[in-house]
């Protein structure tokens, strides 16, 4: 299912989301062999970080609670693994950056170009950091409005998504401060939260980091309703990312607005093959309205 | 996440120690768990045995978490999360090479073997007497060889030293190892020419266990190990360029 995403071409409008096997070459090759149409990388600052102890991630009912707490091998190593994709892949590749303070997004994104990704994901929205970094900057319009103008500097000709979570003043108001300082394109949403997960026998928080991000199933009707809020707000193109698990969800984001749709958590219930499996269940729905592509429907719910 | 309290321990010597829980899951061998201590950490360790309605993990103590293991007593409760993975296939015939605390995975396959009525044979390694965990249940039900680097219990040496010997005596048509990396590394080398297919139960840093932080994953295959793995046959391995080199620690660099 061939989509055009700014100047890029992918053979799928899905996306691997950040954090999700984006760690290494070889495994964002094998979701991309499974007919992924990007993949994203796990987020990446200056230095190597060993994130929060375990348990980091864990399965509810009805998603994941992680608080991985941005574990990465740091930029120079990070970008090794852009390059090494690179060459085993023609999939688009984007790097999803993060930086503690606003000046080392910048540094990060310096790194980042030169793998030369298909696009710079900018990483302002991770809830579970708090307890290390404060409020998340994608919280506040300023510092989102700095780090977007900063990072779009540095990128050249990469165009740059910034990624924002439900939370702070308003997704829709949020996307149009991006907008305006020059972003190319939105992804959203995060994880939900922070949330908190106990057990009750040991009657103690089950994650080592006591909170972390919601992700899965669960967050669904936030992501779907962020897209719709932001696709009114803003004219740059959207990555719908939450708790897509099946095809109808895929269906769902484009409704919204969403020009890709990156999953996650869906690997955790599906399998690595959740991405044929979505494709064609797009492919059907296409088929049954008598849709030539996913533009003939994006944003059909407003 | 479930807790249970520790049924029973068991020291096998100095910092080796089996933890007994009530079994509520039916693991095949070389599944493993995820056991959490409330307010340290979370790690994978294999089952070890399944009886008596008893889930059994075997640990050695090494660096903060399991040193930590150690000091819990009976009735504690501990996190358990599993069983994870994908477990070794039953052959006839097959040899069981055990290196170190590597034992303990194949002690749970050496149950099921002989369960079933199947022909094993065991070659066990540790660094002395009392590493060689279980060596009286291999001894009762199959024929055994063991080695320990001092000396203190078989013959002195590498569990490698007489492995084509044993191979060729035994007429073995599989084989199972479990153990420290570059052990497997020497038997591969040793048995690749010979054509008999093998299954090798590794390790690697874990974070998930449920395949989706991508921490686990063996290059250039892309295989993960804690659902693809930690069992990996002869094929599996052809495409993993990292064995016995370098692998990945808690920020995902290689080391
Ligand atoms: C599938 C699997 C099965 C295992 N089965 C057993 C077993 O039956 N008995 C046993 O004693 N040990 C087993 N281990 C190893 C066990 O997980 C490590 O001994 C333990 O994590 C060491 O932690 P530590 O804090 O004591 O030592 P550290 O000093 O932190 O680490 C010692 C070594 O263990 C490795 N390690 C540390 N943390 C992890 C982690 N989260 N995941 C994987 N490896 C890690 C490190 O790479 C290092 O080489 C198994 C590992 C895996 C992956
Ligand atoms: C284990 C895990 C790790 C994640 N790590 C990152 C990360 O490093 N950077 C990031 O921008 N998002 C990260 N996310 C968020 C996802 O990219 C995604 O936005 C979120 O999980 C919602 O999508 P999903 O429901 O399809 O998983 C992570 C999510 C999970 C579950
Ligand atoms: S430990 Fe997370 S993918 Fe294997």
């Amino acid at each position: 299912m061939k989509t055009n995403f700014l100047n890029l071409q992918l053979n799928s409008p899905l996306v691997l989301a950040s954090g999700i096997l984006g760690l290494t070459a070889s495994s964002m090759k094998r979701v991309v062999d499974n007919s992924c149409g990007a993949v994203t990388t796990k987020s990446f600052n200056l230095e190597a970080r060993k994130g929060h102890p375990n348990p980091s991630i864990v399965p509810f009912e009805h998603g994941l609670l992680n608080a991985v707490g941005l574990s990465n091998p740091g930029a120079e190593e990070a970008i090794k693994e852009i390059e090494r994709f690179k060459q085993v892949s023609d999939a688009p590749v984007f790097a999803s950056i993060f930086g503690r303070t606003i000046d080392e997004y910048g540094k990060v994104a310096e790194i980042a170009v030169k793998a030369k990704p298909h696009l710079i994901e900018v990483n302002v929205s991770c809830p579970n950091v708090r307890s290390e970094f404060g409020t998340p900057f994608g919280d506040v319009p300023e510092d989102t409005a700095a780090i977007t103008r900063l990072v779009k500097q540095v990128a050249g000709d990469i165009p740059v998504s910034i990624k924002l979570g439900p939370h702070g003043p308003g997704i829709a108001r949020m996307a149009k401060v991006c907008e305006e300082n020059g972003a190319d394109a939105i992804t959203a949403i995060n994880t939900v939260g922070p949330g908190m997960l106990i057990d009750i026998n040991v009657q103690k928080p089950v994650l080592s980091n006591k909170t972390g991000g919601v992700s899965g199933p669960a967050i669904l009707p936030i992501a779907v309703k962020s897209v719709y809020e932001v696709y009114k707000n803003v004219s740059i193109p959207i990555i719908g990312t939450g708790g897509v698990t099946h095809w109808q969800d895929a269906v769902q984001m484009i409704l919204a607005g969403a020009s890709l749709v990156s999953l996650g958590t869906a690997v955790y219930y599906e399998g690595i093959d959740v991405f044929n499996k979505i494709n064609m269940g797009i492919q059907t729905y296409l088929e049954k309205f008598g849709y030539e592509s996913i533009e003939d429907f994006r944003g059909g719910a407003h | 996440m479930q807790t249970f309290p520790i049924q029973k321990i068991v020291e096998h010597g100095p910092g080796v120690k089996s933890f007994y829980f009530e079994q509520t899951f039916e693991a095949l061998p070389g599944q493993f768990v995820n056991l959490w201590i409330p307010g340290v950490d979370e790690k994978p360790f294999s089952i070890s045995c399944e009886q008596n309605g008893l889930t059994e993990i075997s640990v050695k103590a090494y660096g903060p978490f399991t040193q930590e293991l150690m000091k819990k007593k009976v009735g504690e409760r501990l996190g358990l999360r599993g069983p994870f993975g994908h477990g070794f296939s039953l052959k006839e015939n097959s040899l069981l090479i055990g290196g170190g605390i590597g034992i303990a995975p194949l002690r749970r396959l050496a149950q099921e073997l002989s369960d079933l009525g199947m022909r094993f044979v065991s070659l066990l390694g540790a660094a002395t007497e009392h590493e060689l965990i279980f060596k009286s249940h291999f001894q009762e039900i199959s024929t055994c060889y063991f080695y320990t680097d001092d000396g203190s219990f078989g013959e002195k040496g590498l569990v490698t030293e007489h492995l084509l010997q044993i191979i060729q005596d035994e007429k073995i048509e599989y084989i199972y190892a479990a153990g420290p990396e570059i052990m497997f590394v020497k038997v591969k080398e040793l048995i690749d020419p010979l054509s008999i297919p093998y299954e090798f139960c590794m390790e690697r840093y874990m974070k998930c266990g449920i395949g989706i932080c991508g921490q686990c994953v063996l290059d250039d295959s892309g295989v993960r190990l804690c659902v693809e793995g930690p069992v990996l046959n002869q094929d599996d391995l052809k495409g993993v360029t990292e064995l016995g080199k370098v692998h990945r620690n808690a920020t995902g660099r290689r080391e």
